[in-house]
């Protein structure tokens, strides 16, 4: 048996002498209110030693309505007792109760109209519903009638009778510690050793706990930190670079031709601002034009300036790596970048106007496409994915170019991320003469797949009560 | 992308193998199967590769791939005796004029689908939307050579495709489907291009729609290609693509007389390519005769010329083959990626996180451990909530997407204090307190940084909360701040204060006013605060 609490102790200690007692009376002995006795006693009941008998009492009283009428009749008697041979219709409208009353002799087909005069019907008469009136009952189906009528209303009294179980006689019988309980151990009864007669309330630990929500990263969050955190033991090194990038550096120094469809307005975000473009532009436009000095044959055709010098919100991170590259021409070089970018797509439950895009790069004397194939493998392992395979894609700005596939229990196959080698064309103009090894991948399809959400607007509109509701682990086998 | 339907029969046929075998193999040369049915395959091929846009071209690199027939295609191309000339006016309208004539032709509804797909396909890879390239295909039987390729006035009449009525070239532009489509291109310009025949019949009104008179019908036998656009060389890529594949079908292939030029020629174009390079580059171990075999498989012709090098026969019809990459790249893929070695570069490195992502979550940490949630709204949001909402006047350096998907994307974020609050209101049923704060890049005059915000709404939010909890985050960043009264109108006066550093305000606390609580649509009060994180000392540049 569950321990019981001072309040119960105290219960069973009065029902010892009682028995069997009314809330009200027990509350007067116990210098409560009802309430609280029926609350413990019905605590008292689950652990045995009491048990709660909840009485109700039905019985019918009259509205306001209805007193007046258990006095001077239904509205409808009124009117029954007042017609006489001769009585108009002129004359019963007359009649105070005739708006409710007449209505009733209709429906109950006590009257008719025969011309300008109202009869009764022979052998009619109110007695029966007068008599259902003065005296309602439960299984008079006229009484239902008057309380639809809201002439009688049902009313209820609840009284809880509560009584000692032998087990909890017993149980008072050897006697109840009836002394003050503490609810916190106070500074003076530790300093004071009083805690050593101190009676502290005991709690129930089948009870669940109350709620408390720890501040905590957002999960999607903890993915992007979790990549983070792999590829800098893969030794990257982190870049960080502004949202606002020039069409040079987010598409033209990237091989993009400047009639590229991705270019277009329906697909990337144009800003009107404009930025000079920086010095050694000439090489770059001399390999889309020609493919300046490089085995290239370029795009052909003539490169506008103004094209380059256009804002755009980048649509890639590569526009942040391929600068620092820019910067940075010796080997080796190995750096990634997680950022938002942008797409002008119609927002849906898979599509994303702007989204995480992480992004690597390394530049090394000698690295070939089948360490970039290593570098991916080991990533996506590192993510928990065991089966990992690549296929031949088509990116303008990398030759050869691959997209990487996972194995995902139950659903097979997904491709998560393109990658390749930066086109000579690219590197080049920057003054690079070493094959550079670059990776994307979409984090959000990686955080969809983890946090199982079906809608990535989620990520960014999400409901505080997942957040709250999701764990900082989420354990997972194989990268679910 | 350029998804292409593959009907199995005729695949088979021109493969020369069965459905399964090709299917199997198909992903390999670089393509998505989107999804097989009873009779036909949809396949996805990459926009740089508008040779395999048909089932002719799918059917030539799978008989190479799969070692059915390897190396170069040749294709026999022998004077048609047909000329062209081409009107000087067009060089400021639309220069570049292709064609040929295409004999022989044995159409059934499958293989004119597969044309028309071909020629769609094209319009849209190569062709840009038809400004660039655009192509017409006409019964060669229902008109006479020459033919001229002129700028005419644009009240030439003509009976466009699909009509019966005669429409001058305006009205088609304005009336016809195709002509509202595509005037863009033409609108401009005062004459309009068109190709008649020697009795002045009209081909074409480039690039929009061809003439009635010489649609192609399943009776056709010969055709005539035309093919203009802007660039000489897209215009010559998308001839070779059509021409290669109608001879992959059983066509012949005769060149016509451009300005005394005959053209196509459909030769290959060459390369000599270094066989160590590509050894390097790839990752593998490749001698010049495996290397030599590894690019017949994908259709190239190839001979080992002294030791290191192979000279390339590159196909006409290989548009994408601009650099000598581009053909190592075929090489990877006839190698297998799946038997090149994975191995990760040997090269030592430390990694090393970015200063800007190190303060971020120390800022995050201090967050947390206030008891703050943290949310990721995004960066594209509209005027209205991030000043109108907050009673703040817009910022100067705002910058305004020039083409914004709805009215709610219509400027990159310079705030993350109303996005909070729009949060608070999305989860407004949700129990209180509720404390959330962001961190994350705001865009000022094309310069993108950090800031750091948060909120606390419950029925006791006040100032004191706001500024203990602020003090805190910077504390723990170590920003030396001072405060004044502010002057922010997104906060109640007497409960406001600007966060100074070194004498410039970084940042802002306080109590929300009830007009932006009433704004967003809240109930209940909210302590805020948001400051920039270049004030954390020792802060990178940006």
């Amino acid at each position: 048996m569950a321990e019981l609490t001072q309040n119960e102790k105290r219960l069973l200690a009065v029902l010892e002498k009682e028995h069997k007692a009314d809330a009200p009376h027990l509350a007067s002995l116990l210098d409560a209110t009802s309430e609280a006795v029926v609350q413990w006693a019905h605590l008292a009941e689950d652990k045995g030693v009491a048990t709660v008998e909840r009485l109700v009492a039905k019985e019918f009283v009259y509205s306001e309505e209805g007193k007046a009428y258990a006095k001077n009749g239904l509205p409808e008697t009124q009117l029954f007792r007042f017609i006489m041979p001769g009585t108009t219709l002129a004359d019963l409208q007359k009649h105070e109760a005739f708006r409710i009353g007449f209505g009733q002799l209709r429906k109950k087909g006590l009257v008719k109209v025969d011309g300008t005069s109202v009869v009764k019907i022979p052998g009619a008469s109110t007695d029966a519903d007068e008599a259902a009136l003065n005296h309602p009952t439960a299984s008079d189906p006229r009484t239902k009638e008057l309380i639809r009528r809201g002439i009688v209303q049902e009313s209820e009294t609840v009284r809880y009778a509560i009584a000692i179980t032998p087990a909890g006689l017993s149980l008072a019988k050897k006697g109840l510690d009836l002394r003050e309980e503490s609810g916190t151990l106070t500074r003076e009864q530790i300093l004071t050793g009083a805690w050593k007669t101190a009676n502290l309330r005991r709690y129930d630990v089948t009870k669940l706990p109350k709620k408390a929500y720890p501040g905590k990263i957002h999960p999607y969050q903890r993915i992007i930190a979790e990549m983070r955190e792999i590829l800098l033991e893969m030794g990257f090194t982190e870049l960080y670079g502004g949202i606002v990038q020039q069409s040079y550096w987010n598409f033209d120094v990237l091989f993009q031709p400047q009639d590229h469809p991705a270019r277009e307005m329906q697909d990337t975000f144009y800003l009107k601002e404009t930025l000079p473009l920086p010095k050694g532009y000439e090489k770059v436009k001399a390999m889309h034009e020609t493919g300046g000095e490089t085995s290239s044959t370029g795009w052909g055709g003539v490169w506008k300036e103004e094209k380059a010098e256009q804002c755009v919100l980048r649509t890639h991170t590569t526009s942040v790596s391929i600068q620092h590259l820019a910067k940075n021409p010796n080997p080796p070089v190995k750096a990634f970048c997680v950022g938002r970018v942008y797409r002008r797509e119609t927002i849906d439950t898979t599509h994303l106007a702007e989204f995480e895009q992480l992004e690597g790069i390394v530049m090394d004397e000698g690295v070939t496409f089948g360490n970039l194939l290593g570098i991916l493998r080991e990533f996506y392992h590192r993510m928990g994915f065991e089966g990992v395979r690549f296929k031949p894609s088509y990116y303008p700005y990398t030759e050869p170019s691959l997209d990487a596939e996972v194995f995902v229990e139950g659903i097979g196959w997904m491709e998560m991320g393109g990658a390749g080698v930066f086109r000579e064309e690219v590197t080049a103009p920057l003054g690079i003469n070493y094959p550079v090894l670059a990776w994307g991948l979409g984090v959000s399809r990686i955080a969809m797949l983890r946090l199982g959400l079906k809608d990535l607007r989620y990520l960014h509109r999400s409901d505080v009560a997942f957040l709250r509701e999701t764990p900082a682990l989420r354990y997972t086998k194989g990268g679910e | 992308m350029a998804v292409i339907t593959l009907p199995y029969k005729y695949l088979e046929r021109l493969t020369r193998t069965d459905k399964k075998t090709i299917l199997d193999k198909i992903a390999l040369i670089g393509s998505d199967v989107e999804r097989t049915e009873e009779d036909h395959a949809d396949v996805e091929f990459f926009p740089d590769r508008p040779d395999l846009f048909s089932t002719e071209g799918v059917a030539r690199a799978m008989r190479g791939y799969l070692g059915i027939e390897t190396g170069l295609p040749s294709y026999q191309v022998k004077p048609s005796g047909i000329s062209f000339t081409v009107d000087p006016a067009l060089v400021t309208i639309r220069p570049v004029l292709g064609a040929a004539v295409i004999r022989g032709v044995e159409f059934d509804d499958e293989s004119i689908q597969s044309i028309m797909s071909l020629q769609e396909s094209l319009h849209w890879a190569v062709g840009r939307g038809r400004s660039k390239v655009a192509i017409g295909i006409h019964d060669l039987d229902t008109v006479k050579p020459p033919f001229r390729y002129i700028a005419s006035p644009r009240s030439r009449k003509f009976i466009p495709l699909d009509y019966t009525e005669e429409m001058t070239m305006d009205e088609i532009l304005e009336k016809h489907p195709k002509g509202r489509d595509y005037a863009k291109i033409v609108k401009d310009f005062p004459l309009f291009p068109l190709i008649v025949d020697k009795d002045d019949h009209v081909l074409s009104f480039p690039p929009i729609i061809n003439g009635e008179r010489t649609r192609v019908t399943i009776d056709t036998k010969n055709i005539l290609l035309d093919t203009t656009g802007t660039d000489t060389r897209a215009v010559g890529v998308a001839v070779n693509i059509i021409c290669t594949a109608m001879a992959e079908a059983g066509a012949t292939i005769e060149s016509v007389g451009i300005g005394g030029v005959q053209t196509p020629t459909l030769a290959p174009a060459e390369r000599t390519v270094s066989v160590q390079e590509c050894s390097r580059l790839l990752g593998i171990d490749l001698t010049s005769a495996t290397m030599t075999s590894l690019l017949q498989k994908m259709r190239f012709g190839a001979v080992p010329v002294g030791g290191d090098k192979v000279k390339v026969q590159v196909p006409c019809y290989r548009a994408d083959i601009m650099h000598d990459w581009d053909l190592f790249e075929d090489v990877a893929i006839a190698y297998g990626y799946d038997r090149i070695q994975a191995l990760p570069p040997a090269t030592f490195t430390v990694g090393k996180p970015h200063p800007v992502q190190v303060n971020a979550a120390l800022a995050r940490e201090a967050f947390c451990g206030l008891g703050y949630l943290e949310v990721m709204p995004f960066t594209l949001t509209n005027e209205d909530t991030l000043y109108k909402k907050m009673r703040r006047e817009e910022k100067s350096g705002v910058l305004h997407v020039m083409h914004p998907i709805s009215i709610e994307n219509t400027v990159v974020r310079t705030e993350l204090l109303p996005l909070l609050l729009e949060f608070l209101a999305l989860n407004r049923h949700r129990e209180l307190p509720q404390r959330l704060f962001t961190v994350g890049d705001v865009v000022d005059s094309c310069l993108t940084y950090q800031q750091a915000a948060g909120v606390s709404m419950h029925p006791d939010a006040d100032f004191s909360e706001a500024y203990a909890s602020a003090d805190a985050v910077l504390h723990e960043l170590s920003i030396d701040y001072t405060v004044k009264e502010s002057a922010d109108m997104a906060f109640i006066e007497g409960r406001r204060g600007d966060i100074i550093v070194a004498g410039k305000k970084i940042g802002v606390f306080g109590e929300i006013h009830p007009f932006v609580l009433n704004a967003f649509e809240l109930e209940h009060s909210v302590a805020a605060f948001e400051f920039d994180l270049r004030a954390v000392p020792g802060y990178p540049a940006l």
